[in-house]
């Protein structure tokens, strides 16, 4: 989840804090090592992911674009001047238009403003902002809630008695109300200094960007992996189980399947899966938690020489085409898979699935899903010629079952057309004859519409009477026992209108000379 | 949409009184004269549909697109109502589907004209619709066992749809009364009630229809609130398509559907069947499925769709599916659609073309439990090396009949049988001295000798057959075949070992890591570069392994792995396994937690030799062997 920081540049940031020590301190110095605690935090525990830093006061400006370079990002925290006034909203419109270029509107982001909760006066301040917002088109649209799946993290470089004291808390409350509740607003804990602002950051961090660590599982195979992204909770159904969903920290893997029969899945997310080293104390070392780069090296190296079980599963499945199965919770899947991202390069990612015991349909149940060595005979053939996937729903779609609709002329002419076709084609056509004429029997008595019968009856006799000389003697003893059959269903007693009655074809013989006779 | 708001429950109350037995007066023309016929036929004169007919042939549609978008959890209660009301099918899955619906519809039949108008009344099926909106579902039943103490949380609200032919305003008045009153009644009932539950909201949606051509005695009203419990509506339509159309707007509005349309489908032209010509298809599903497009701010939308529909559709242009099948594609949303006009030509093209995928049925064969998945990858993988170099029997070809059934969890008489084969071929290679594909990776010179060769296979193969035995008793008789015919009794082999000491003592002392102690192995990066550098020309040698992938960055910058997944055993080649690595690390931890006896410790075979200072003043060394064999 790529992160904006937003940070207030206006003067009222260079207010000083009253510190007993010599040094003098001003708010933006506070932001400043809050925001440098942030990208370390990053640098090693998010190596990953794309960070932007925005400034602003009535205007903004970007002053790093997207990077994975924490040096940059704080070296751009150092030379920050101070400019006017806070204009938030023009600032989250500037990230609004930042996040879109570069991410479109389907990936989710984290905007982190750092502000000193004074919103700005007249025009363009947060508070005129908000006093206008009923009254907005489409074409001046107040920037929140984001255009793309986001947190709003707003970091006060203030204490909450200070916010209060005015309605700036309110307002910053309204920001993230505005963002759907998607967001939240930290506060210093007691005096301004760099302890507390520390403190604050590191709750952000401990919400917002803790990694998320594994152990990947099959078998008596383990690796010890980060997934990164963060998978986020999910929550399945508001009403009835509004508790959010967390993934396992154990992922089991329980089976293999071919991509072909799983073919591209509608997925929530999807994350990279990155095996990280555990040395011999269990501690720990190659991502993160080291400081000394040296040791982290070392650590590295060593970690490189150990066989690991995410080298042979990415291996693995990319060879062979198949994704494993991943357990991620009671009743909740995802897939692991190798996903190229160049020619040569490729990762092991894993992507998560709806909640629930039947996530992807064509599959059924995931319950119910086993070896094939259990099945009395192999699912895929002997060649591996077929698959048992896509599993038939149990009751068929419309599309696949050959309903009958006449609300459209067109539909009924079609199907009384086609009666006609086969009529003429008998006795050759004599079982698609009566499968069409039954079809329209069945839907002309579930519609009540027992006239139609009436009239396609009446249209089998006239079409005894054209039948030309050459005509097969058949043919006109089925045109006649069929419109008589339709006749007697369209009285609707029961003795000739049951649905499930067919009519079957005459039974006649031409093939000796008894025909001649009948 | 809320698994139970009002789109959970939807009762049709369809009037079957005589009056609708009436024409609707729009004709239809059936006897289409095709041509090249003869002349001066005159054409069976059109037949009309009765307002029965339309109102049933437009709630089926309605049911139709319903059923193709949610095939659960959405559910129909049919109601038809006379001189009294005829409950057509339940709330149970089963019976939710077209079949049944209009297999009882034919049961019922066309209303009766004759039947004495006074009897009949739609109030009998609204009472009926209100009852069986008290009634629990299977869904409600189970949400509500699973919530147990919260199972309060758990809505009853549902939908009535009834398609009557009113008199007037003040009768519209009346139904809507008439249910109001209804439902309180039940409530109350419900409410002493295990079986029922009360209703929370009702929404009625109250439909008019009259033949096309009549004036309408009832006026159209927008939705209203009569009660908390109870909203009404009112919509006065002329009977044929317009009810048809009606009711495909309030489908989509109840089920909060969107319309897609694909554009430029080329199809064979049926007359000429060497020309295509391209069509639309007007698809209906989920609203959900646009939310992604509209925020892109790109929106397709067309003005209107063709005839009828009311809503905006989204235009696709068809693009010809590539036949790669082996590809995955990031996708963020499936959703199930149902053709608008689902048996037009162009309809039923597309629908064919998608259905059209090879499948199979499925006969139950696959009815296993996952767990019986996660058993057999335990089994597979209990032992399982994962590099190359430090496996002997997965390069061997002459052990996979052995290793691929002794991971199952039962043997056959005739798996026994091929084990033992395996076995007694194995003895026969070593009387024959056939080399082994043993790695020479990390050893200076040329590697073990050939009977130390054997002595590792025999060991690894032992540990493979070991970690199975306690699945059955016959796995259990392939490790005392196993160990009755692997090579030379112990004392032997030592006493030649001993003898051979001497000579290769550097080369030993290298090797003696080799066996299976790959943690020490590992962290000895000469050895290391001396896998990477060798790797090559032994994955040539022992060719028996596939092409080997690349990895992910991280630790392993070469592939150093198997490549065979799936269930290992269906493949012939290229066996499979590891487990040493895990089973070491945990013989390393718990021997951290005892002091090892130095008998066990030293032993061969599970045997150690007594007096063995006696023979160390010789120079010999014991631990290797022991290390192995040991598990």
């Amino acid at each position: 989840m790529p992160t904006v920081v937003v940070m207030d540049v206006s003067l009222s940031m260079t207010r000083p804090v009253s510190i007993e020590g010599s040094e003098e301190y001003q708010r933006k110095h506070l932001a400043a090592h809050g925001l440098t605690m942030l990208f370390e935090h990053m640098a090693t525990n998010y190596k990953l992911e794309f960070t932007a830093l925005v400034v602003f006061s009535s205007l903004w400006e970007l002053m790093v674009p997207f990077t994975r370079d924490y040096n940059t990002l704080q070296e751009a925290l150092s030379n920050m001047d101070d400019y006017d006034k806070t204009c938030l909203e023009s600032a989250l419109v500037g990230v609004c238009n930042i996040v879109q270029q570069e991410w479109g509107g389907a990936i989710p982001c984290q905007v982190v403003l750092v502000t000193d909760g004074c919103l700005g006066i007249g025009r363009g301040s947060l508070r005129h902002s908000l006093a206008t917002h009923s009254q907005r088109s489409e074409s001046n649209r107040f920037p929140l809630p984001f255009p793309f799946p986001s947190k709003l993290y707003i970091m006060c470089m203030a204490n909450l008695e200070e916010l209060q004291s005015t309605d700036s808390l309110d307002c910053l409350e309204r920001l993230i109300d505005l963002n759907n509740g998607e967001g939240q607003i930290f506060t210093i804990d007691g005096p301004l200094c760099l302890k507390n602002v520390q403190s604050m950051f590191g709750k952000l961090i401990d919400l917002a960007y803790t990694p998320f660590h594994a152990v990947l599982k099959c078998g008596h195979l383990t690796a010890d992996v980060q997934v990164f992204p963060r998978p986020e909770p999910f929550v399945v159904d508001e009403e009835i189980d509004p508790i959010p969903k967390v993934i396992n920290t154990d992922l089991e893997i329980v089976g293999f399947i071919d991509i072909a029969d799983i073919s591209s899945p509608p997925v929530l997310s999807r994350h990279l899966v990155l095996p990280i080293a555990l040395n011999k104390e269990g501690d720990e070392v190659g991502t993160g938690i080291t400081d000394d780069n040296e040791d982290e090296n070392s650590a590295n190296q060593i970690a490189g020489k150990i066989p690991n079980f995410c080298v042979l599963l990415h291996g693995s499945l990319k060879v062979e085409g198949m994704v494993a199965i991943v357990q991620l919770g009671p009743e909740w899947h995802g897939m692991l898979y190798s996903q190229a991202d160049s020619k040569k390069k490729s990762n092991l990612m894993m992507s998560l699935f709806e909640p629930g015991p039947e996530p992807l349909p064509w599959l059924g149940k995931m319950a119910q899903l086993g070896p094939i060595s259990d099945a009395k005979e192999n699912p895929y053939g002997e060649d591996d010629n077929k698959s048992p996937f896509p599993l038939q729903p149990k009751n068929k779609r419309s599309y696949a079952q050959n309903v009958t609709v006449w609300i459209k002329p067109s539909g009924l002419q079609t199907d009384v057309q086609k009666i006609l076709r086969n009529a003429r084609k008998l006795p050759e056509k004599t079982q698609t004859f009566y499968k069409e004429l039954n079809r329209l029997r069945k839907a002309a008595l579930a519609f009540g519409f027992l006239d139609l019968l009436k009239g396609v009856a009446d249209m089998l006799e006239r079409e005894c009477t054209l039948l030309p000389d050459t005509a097969h003697p058949d043919a006109a003893f089925q045109l006649t026992h069929a419109a008589q059959q339709l006749k007697l269903a369209s009285t609707g007693t029961s003795e000739y209108a049951g649905y499930d009655h067919n009519i079957t074809p005459l039974q006649t013989d031409f093939s000796g000379s008894s025909a001649e006779r009948m | 949409m809320k698994i139970f708001s009002e789109s959970h429950k939807t009762v049709f109350v369809v009037d079957h009184c005589p009056y609708m037995a009436e024409s609707c007066r729009q004709h239809v023309e059936f006897d289409m004269l095709v041509k090249n016929r003869t002349q001066g036929i005159i054409p069976l004169a059109p037949i009309s549909k009765s307002l029965w007919t339309c109102s049933v042939e437009s709630s089926m549609e309605y049911c139709r697109i319903m059923y193709d978008i949610f095939p659960f959890k959405k559910l129909v209660n049919f109601i038809v109502s006379d001189s009294g009301a005829h409950v057509l099918n339940s709330w149970t899955q089963e019976d939710q589907n077209l079949q049944e619906l209009m297999a009882a519809l034919a049961a019922v039949g066309p209303p009766n004209p004759r039947a004495d108008p006074e009897c009949c009344s739609i109030l009998h099926g609204l009472v009926a619709a209100v009852e069986t909106l008290c009634k629990i579902t299977e869904y409600q039943h189970e949400a509500r066992t699973l919530l147990m103490e919260n199972a309060e949380r758990v809505g009853n609200r549902g939908r009535i749809i009834c398609i009557t032919n009113a008199k007037s305003d003040s009768h519209v008045r009346m139904l809507e009364d008439c249910v109001q009153e209804t439902i309180h009644e039940h409530n109350k009932l419900a409410a002493n009630s295990d079986h029922l539950m009360q209703i929370q909201k009702c929404e009625l949606v109250l439909i008019h229809t009259y033949p096309v051509g009549e004036d309408s005695l009832v006026s159209d009203r927008p939705k209203k609130e009569l009660s908390p419990v109870l909203t009404s509506e009112v919509h006065s339509v002329r009977a044929g398509r317009h009810l048809a159309t009606k009711l495909n707007i309030l489908v989509q509005q109840h089920f909060d559907l969107a319309s897609t349309t694909i554009t430029n489908i080329p199809m064979k032209e049926e007359q000429h069947a060497n020309t295509s010509a391209n069509y639309d298809v007007e698809l209906l599903h989920h609203k959900d499925a646009h939310v992604d497009f509209l925020k892109s701010g790109d929106n397709h939308l067309s003005g209107s769709s063709r005839e009828g529909s009311f809503k905006e559709t989204i235009t696709l242009k068809w693009c010809t599916p590539r036949t790669n099948n082996i590809e995955l594609h990031y996708c963020t949303g499936a959703y199930r659609i149902s053709p608008v006009d689902v048996n037009s030509r162009p309809s039923s093209c597309l629908t064919n073309f998608l259905l059209n995928d090879p499948r199979y049925k499925i006969d139950g064969s696959l009815e296993i439990p996952l767990e019986r998945a996660k058993d057999q990858l335990e089994k597979h993988t209990r032992y399982w090396p994962m590099i190359i170099s430090q496996t002997t029997i997965f390069n061997m070809q002459a052990v996979v009949p052995l290793a691929s059934v002794i991971v199952k969890e039962s043997l056959t008489e005739e798996d026994v049988l091929n084990c033992q084969k395996t076995i007694y071929n194995l003895v026969d290679m070593e009387r024959k001295n056939d080399p082994l594909p043993i790695s020479t990776v990390g050893t200076r010179g040329k590697g073990p000798k050939r009977d130390e060769q054997y002595r590792i296979m025999w060991n690894e193969l032992e540990t493979l057959v070991r970690a199975h035995i306690n699945n059955s008793e016959k796995h259990q008789r392939v490790l005392e075949c196993l160990m009755a015919c692997r090579s030379k009794p112990p004392e032997e082999e030592e006493r030649k070992k001993r003898g051979r000491k001497r000579e290769d003592k550097e080369d030993k002392s290298e090797k003696a890591v080799k066996d299976y102690e790959q943690e020490k192995s590992w962290q000895d990066s000469e050895r290391l570069k001396g896998i990477l550098e060798r790797g090559k020309e032994e994955l040539a040698e022992a060719e028996i392994i596939k092409d080997s992938p690349d990895s992910p960055e991280p630790p392993n910058k070469k592939p150093l792995v198997e490549t065979d997944e799936t269930p290992p055993v269906e493949k012939s080649k290229g066996p499979v396994s590891l487990l040493s690595l895990w089973s070491n690390r945990i013989n390393t931890a718990n021997s951290r937690k005892h002091q090892e006896f130095a008998g066990r410790l030293n032993s061969v075979n599970n045997r150690a030799e007594l007096y063995q200072h006696l023979k160390e003043e010789n120079g010999m060394e014991t631990t290797e062997n022991g290390k192995a064999s040991r598990q």
